[in-house]
């Protein structure tokens, strides 16, 4: 079955006064209908970015989507008219923001927020939607909705505002979400609400979910599916489980080994990835992560970062894995 | 007022000094001056301004309420055009950032926010009144007499309002909850009017109160340029004339009218932001 | 072989950053240059004019432009043009010198006000915000009418109403070195953490202080013109743009031009310091460091 979004060989530039920043350099992933996967890596490699191009949310001044294809039930919202892409927006596919402080407006109801798309995607009048606002608020788990949706936004807290975008996102039964870090900005206990939250409502409606996130204990529970990302590039994906148990790519290996694990003795050190992400405006030869990696050979700075499939759907761009050889793993 | 030198009854003949004594005994004017302020202060409150030295036959009070519907309606038509100007101006020239447009607009603001009412009055008063008689040079009367003030009045205030519209909308246009109204689907003009606009005014609300404060004093100046009878000129009269009363009643007009101002503001203020409301 | 981007800077002092900024605003080198010229003009006009300010010459009264007087001459056949910088004076004058007594009060009675904190703290602040909200031109009108007639008593009665925002910028600057002294004091790290933030401190709260000064020039030149045209400034003979507005308007239909001049002039320069003022502030703004 064709899946659902397929982004193909998608490329974003930033152009700015130093140079050319390739913040996104021809990334590729695909997401089923109902499936969840998880777009994973550092602070700055691209991915938030990856997913404005999709919904075309990008600055418009300095930033284009120079390639690629973004096919959404096989139309490409690359090529689509501004009437078009706003109808999916919101519609089709809708997002959710990493920062509940601001993402909302001071100024309007919290009611008013939720509505607007009812009234804009179900054609509904200002006066039905009211019974739909409260099912919402009562569905993310927000108490007394009747009299919350008359509050503004600076009444709740981070937790409760992102309750809020997610009922936002949800209202118009959406067949894709992106969350983009929907919990990096939250309590570490309502991180586990709004995940669960997320995961209840996804399977219920049967929506797509990206997963936008660098914290590897949200990626095991909660995708099917993982894209680790470095520099503008993917560099491994595959199978959640396969990923974690076999990683195909140093990068990974090195994320998993620098988190603490709860069976492992206490005293064991931390191994954090050596190095910093590459320069923007001057990003390495062949393989993104070769100067970071401690496996580097001559070959790397000539890769071109094909994808070798590893185990069963696992595919990694590492030139050491297609020679079928990885030594980062655990014993 | 007393520290000026001169008195209320210097006039270009001398009056007799028994005049004087007599005139300064009738109002008062012989008693201790702690006791003076004090009477002032007890008639003031209770509407009493006094009696004006220059206009003998008619109390401060009256004289300055005759002023008064002057000065406040072309107080209030200029703060007007400065709003009906500057607000979209500033508007359009952020959302048009970087045009041609834009660029005019803000060097239109930094001009005309810098060079006082007053300059641009006389321009404007040589151009149309001398030089093209379309409009008289002053009085007061309709629309013709009103418009060249009211222009000369608003012109540093809208330039100012512009500025700081378009300031606001380009911080505005850039928040995260603009992007998310965009996540939603929603057309630009909704964005604009329902999500961006509100948000853009408040800077622009809290600068209103000082704006129109500025506008009713400033408006001496162009009162007097253009012989309009409103409390500026007699204020400006008052202090030639020495005559005290007259004086501190314009004086306490002013005070009174930019309290009652910035009340109003401050009021509007919690109209338009639901952050700063009081439960 | 880790590859470290390298993204270093020439390090610019901050008076030399700001100044290099400066130099790039075109606006506000051409607010500097008018102003420069004005002065020199200002200042050699007794040398160079053929003409006194006050000489009379009742054959040749309301002529227009003309090679002997290029700016024309007013209702008593005086030369517009020496008239108009001999009025320059006053108004540099009053616009510069009212700044030494704001700079002389509003620096030491913010900076109190601030080291002393507490209840005297607030009674000065609200004392500062009461003026502030009243118009500042009626106030120096009052002021002027109590200090009496003279020059330098214009330059009180200027002064004495625009300290305010300068004690304003002064309080907030030793609100923040307060609270720097404390967090260093607490850090334990010696001597060396004090000396540092003083030496980045102290320009940077003289940043807002320099920017604030330009920008009250042109509000005590229009001051200053406003009070000399409604008669309790300048007096004449002696030439202030105001009083020569005022003289210009009993003739304005015969000789607009003894208007206008005087007005441009006003606009001019209050135009070039407010153009000073904003490359200045651009300039000096840490947050547009590079």
């Amino acid at each position: 079955m064709a899946p659902l979004l397929k982004v193909d060989d998608l490329a974003t530039y930033f152009y700015t006064q130093g140079g050319v920043v390739k913040a996104v350099d021809g990334i590729s992933y695909e997401v089923a209908r109902g499936e969840t996967i998880a777009l994973m890596g550092e602070s700055g490699c691209g991915k938030t970015i990856s997913a404005l191009s999709i919904l075309r949310l990008l600055p418009a001044s300095q930033v284009k989507i120079v390639a690629g294809q973004v096919l959404f039930d096989g139309v490409d919202l690359l090529k689509a008219s501004k009437k078009e892409m706003r109808k999916v927006r919101g519609g089709n596919i809708s997002m959710i923001f990493q920062e509940p402080m601001t993402s909302l407006n001071p100024v309007l109801t919290i009611g008013r927020q939720i509505s607007e798309v009812l009234e804009l995607h179900q054609n509904m009048k200002r006066r039905e939607t009211v019974q739909e606002v409260i099912r919402l608020l009562n569905l993310v788990g927000i108490p007394q909705a009747e009299r919350r949706m008359r509050d503004y936004p600076h009444h709740f807290s981070g937790g409760m505002r992102q309750r809020v975008m997610i009922a936002i996102a949800i209202s118009c039964r959406p067949k894709l979400i992106i969350a983009d870090e929907p919990t990096t900005a939250v309590d570490v206990t309502i991180q586990a609400q709004l995940l669960e939250l997320l995961r209840g409502i996804t399977r219920e409606l049967n929506t797509s979910l990206i997963l936008i996130t660098h914290n590897l204990g949200i990626v095991a529970r909660y995708a099917q599916r993982i894209y680790v990302m470095y520099a503008g590039r993917i560099v491994e994906h595959g199978p959640a489980q396969d990923v974690y148990r076999y990683p195909g790519h140093p990068y990974t290996a090195g994320l998993l080994a620098s988190v603490p694990r709860l069976d492992e003795p206490r005293k064991t050190r931390l191994t954090p990835v050596e190095g910093q992400p590459p320069d923007p405006l001057y990003p390495p030869p062949g393989c993104p992560f070769q100067p970071r990696c401690t496996y580097g050979v001559p070959q790397c700075q000539r890769s071109k970062g094909d994808f070798v499939e590893v185990t069963s759907g696992h595919y990694s761009s590492c030139c050491l894995a297609q020679n079928g050889v990885t030594p980062w793993e655990k014993t | 007022m007393h520290l000026v030198p001169g008195g209320p009854w210097d006039r270009d003949k001398q009056l007799a000094p028994q005049v004087v004594e007599n005139l300064n005994h009738k109002y008062g004017l012989d008693k201790p001056f702690v006791v003076q302020f004090k009477d002032f202060l007890w008639n003031t409150v209770h509407g009493n301004l006094g009696v004006s030295y220059s206009y003998q036959d008619r109390g401060v009070t009256n004289i300055l309420l005759e002023g008064l519907p002057k000065t406040a309606t072309l107080g209030i038509i200029a703060f007007i055009l400065a709003i009906l100007i500057g607000i979209p101006l500033g508007m359009v020239a952020a959302l048009k950032q970087n045009s041609a447009v834009d660029y005019a607009s803000v060097l239109f603001s930094t001009i005309f926010a810098s060079i006082p009412g007053f300059v641009l009055g006389i321009l404007l008063m040589i151009v149309f009144s001398v030089e093209l008689h379309w409009l008289p040079t002053g009085g007061w009367g309709g629309i013709k007499q009103i418009i060249m003030p009211a222009f000369a009045l608003a012109a540093m205030s809208a330039a100012y309002i512009a500025r700081i519209t378009r300031a606001s909308m380009l911080e505005v246009m850039h928040q995260d909850y603009i992007r998310t109204a965009r996540a939603k689907g929603l057309s630009e003009r909704v964005i604009l009017f329902r999500h961006a606009l509100r948000n853009a005014l408040i800077p622009v609300t809290t600068v209103a109160g000082p704006e129109l404060a500025f506008l009713v004093s400033g408006s001496f100046i162009i009162e007097n340029l253009f012989s309009i009878p409103g409390i500026g000129r007699l204020f400006v009269q008052g202090i030639f004339a020495r005559d005290y009363g007259l004086v501190m009643g314009a004086i306490l007009f002013y005070a009174l009218a930019v309290a009652l101002v910035n009340l109003i503001v401050d009021t509007l203020y919690a109209v338009v932001d639901p952050r700063i409301r009081y439960e | 072989m880790a590859v470290v981007a390298s993204t270093s800077q020439p390090h610019h002092t901050l008076w030399g950053d700001a100044f290099i900024r400066l130099r790039r605003n075109r606006l506000a080198i051409a607010g500097g240059i008018v102003i420069l010229l004005i002065g020199l003009g200002a200042i050699f006009v007794p040398l160079i004019s053929p003409y006194g300010y006050a000489k009379q010459d009742l054959d040749a009264i309301l002529q227009g432009p003309s090679w002997g007087h290029p700016l024309g001459t007013d209702a008593l056949g005086r030369d517009v043009l020496t008239r108009l910088f001999y009025g320059a004076r006053i108004s540099l004058a009053v616009g510069l010198f009212a700044q030494a007594i704001v700079l002389a009060i509003g620096l030491p009675v913010g900076a109190f006000s601030a080291w002393v904190g507490g209840r005297v703290d607030n009674i000065i602040m609200r004392l500062v915000d009461v003026m502030y909200a009243f118009p500042d031109i009626l106030l120096i009108i009052l002021l002027r009418a109590i200090l009496g007639g003279t020059i330098y008593m214009m330059f009180l009665a200027i002064g004495l109403v625009a300290w305010v925002n300068v004690a304003r910028l002064s309080r907030g600057q030793i609100l923040s070195l307060k609270q720097q002294d404390f967090v260093t004091a607490a850090r334990a790290m010696g001597a060396s953490g004090r000396y540092i933030t003083l030496r980045h401190l102290l320009p940077n709260s003289l940043g807002p202080i320099i920017v604030a000064v330009t920008f009250n020039v042109p509000r005590a030149i229009f001051a200053e013109a406003a009070l000399s045209y409604i008669g309790i400034g300048i007096n004449p003979p002696t030439p202030s743009w105001g009083n020569m507005i005022r003289d210009g308007y009993d003739v304005i239909f015969a000789a607009p031009y003894l208007m206008i001049f005087p007005a441009i002039a006003i606009g001019i320069l209050m135009l070039a310091f407010t153009f000073l003022g904003d490359g200045l502030r651009d300039a000096l703004d840490p947050r547009l460091r590079r």
